[in-house]
């Protein structure tokens, strides 16, 4: 990894907040950090789970990630 | 919550057939908020459209997998199903329960749930539908901390593995399915409960050929049991079925006379490479030719039996039809030793490499079967670092052609076209 984990968890919560869709596939924040193993950015992505900073939106098939008000904000849309 | 009118579904359980709505209908007696699962499809049938949301936030603290969120866009007039949330429990290896295990479950889920299961789904895991937010977390708790269950996996990850009943029953497992299946669980708890990949990922372990657990039309990576010796054959009893003293087929098939046993047109001329005779009133088999289609032992179990240096093959790449039709498994290693032994090293090394290539090549959504059809078989055998074999070309008669590389050709592609063309017209 280039980037330290701190770094990387900030990388990935600027991402999450700019995209225009609040949820977002794991490989979109494979460029936060190129020089990063897909697992690290896996454990790094579900790690900011754990502490609330981002939360898991799940199809049932298929999981994303995004900010949690982000996400409750379109589900109450 | 009010029965509801359903006279479209009501036309369902006027067939010869066993309907759910009668089966909702009953559950209903003492769940009510059943009644808005029959009035909601109701209304999608009359409307033509699914009155449920597509997914959500949802799970229980610190899994990404297990539930699924289900939420009515109509709550206000089916108020029992505003959440209506999927749990997917881990099945035990087999599928053995005891009835107290049961009995405890569905306790659980009269207590928390609306009391409707499937089981099983085609994962394998037991699903129990329908709950609301608050009560997936106490839910989880009495499941893990009173009965010692976990949740299955859903979304893109780890899917519950599942295996055939191997060697606890079965005389055919060419190895211990029951014990791969739990230390693989073990071994990759994290995959199962939080989401590592680009869609989801099954592996499924069948003892042998037969395939009980559909391994290779369902799982990405189907460890199934085979040998790389000869078929066991005991002559004698050959001889018994020819005679007919053994009922063929284990006496499966026996509610209809089927006639005399004819081992020449219900055995050798069935055979798919035609690796089977009779001479001097024995049987051969050119075992060199069988492709393990496991038919002659499954007529004649007691004459013939896998041989004894066994293992697995593994076939990488099925899925089921949601994209781009169905596919079964493409076999990549014809044959590894599956044992505890080596900490089932073999098959697990294999299994993070496929991972590791996946997540990094896989786009979104594509299983790993669609990402080896998109990159091609060449391709990936050559990342897994396996050698091709002639079993790996899968029409050889109507596609001979090769591609070769320039390193694995002598004097590379840089030639004299001249001196080639004096001995060759274009």
């Amino acid at each position: 990894m280039a980037l330290s984990k701190d770094e990387l968890k900030k990388a990935i919560e600027e991402k999450a907040l700019q995209s225009p869709k609040p949820q977002l596939y794991i490989k979109d924040f494979y460029a936060c950090d190129p020089d990063a193993k897909p697992r690290d950015i896996k454990n790094v992505a579900n790690e900011m789970v754990r502490e609330g900073r981002l939360a898991f939106w799940s199809s049932g098939s298929t999981t994303m990630y995004g900010i949690p008000s982000r996400i409750q904000n379109e589900e109450g849309a | 919550m009010a029965k509801r009118e359903t006279p479209l579904l009501d036309q369902l359980e006027t067939g010869p057939w066993p309907s759910f709505v009668t089966d909702i209908k009953r559950q209903a007696e003492t769940k009510p908020e059943c009644w808005d699962i029959l009035g909601i499809l109701e209304l999608s049938y009359k409307d033509r459209i699914t009155h449920w949301k597509h997914g959500g936030i949802v799970g229980v603290f610190g899994y990404g997998g297990g539930i699924v969120g289900r939420y009515a866009d109509v709550p206000e007039l089916f108020p029992g199903v505003e959440h209506f949330h999927t749990i997917r429990v881990a099945q035990p290896a087999s599928k053995y329960y005891s009835t107290a295990n049961l009995r405890q479950l569905m306790a659980l889920w009269e207590k928390y749930g609306s009391g409707v299961t499937n089981f099983h789904g085609s994962t394998g895991d037991i699903i129990l539908l329908g709950t609301r937010t608050e009560n997936l977390e106490p839910f989880f708790w009495d499941l893990t901390h009173d009965m010692g269950q976990d949740l299955g996996g859903s979304g893109s990850n780890l899917r519950t593995p599942a295996n055939c009943i191997g060697m606890s029953r079965c005389e055919w497992a060419c190895y211990d399915t029951e014990e791969a299946c739990h230390e693989l669980t073990l071994k990759y708890q994290d995959e199962i409960h939080r989401p590592a990949f680009p869609y989801k990922f099954k592996f499924k372990f069948s003892g042998c050929p037969n395939d009980c657990v559909a391994a290779i039309a369902r799982s990405d990576i189907s460890v199934i049991g085979t040998w790389r010796d000869n078929i066991r054959i005991d002559q004698a009893a050959v001889k018994e079925y020819v005679a007919g003293n053994y009922a063929p087929n284990g006496g499966a098939h026996s509610g209809r006379d089927w006639g005399k046993f004819d081992i020449q047109k219900e055995v050798i001329e069935l055979c798919p490479t035609q690796c089977m005779w009779m001479e001097g009133g024995e049987l051969k088999i050119d075992d060199k030719e069988c492709t393990r289609c496991m038919h002659c032992i499954n007529v004649m179990p007691r004459a013939l039996r896998p041989g004894v240096d066994t293992g697995a093959s593994v076939c990488v790449g099925a899925k089921a039809p949601i994209l781009d039709g169905a596919q079964f498994s493409t076999l990549i290693l014809p044959f590894i030793k599956v044992t505890k032994d080596n900490d089932f090293e073999e098959l697990t090394e294999f299994i993070e490499k496929v991972w590791d290539w996946w997540m990094e090549i896989g786009k979104n959504r594509e299983r790993v079967g669609e990402t080896m059809q998109r990159v091609g078989l060449p391709t990936f055998l050559s990342v897994m670092g396996v050698e091709p074999i002639p079993q790996h070309v899968k029409e050889p008669r109507s596609n001979p052609y090769i591609f070769w590389k320039e390193e694995e050709v002598e004097g590379g592609f840089a030639r004299d076209i001249d001196e080639f063309r004096a001995k060759h017209k274009a």
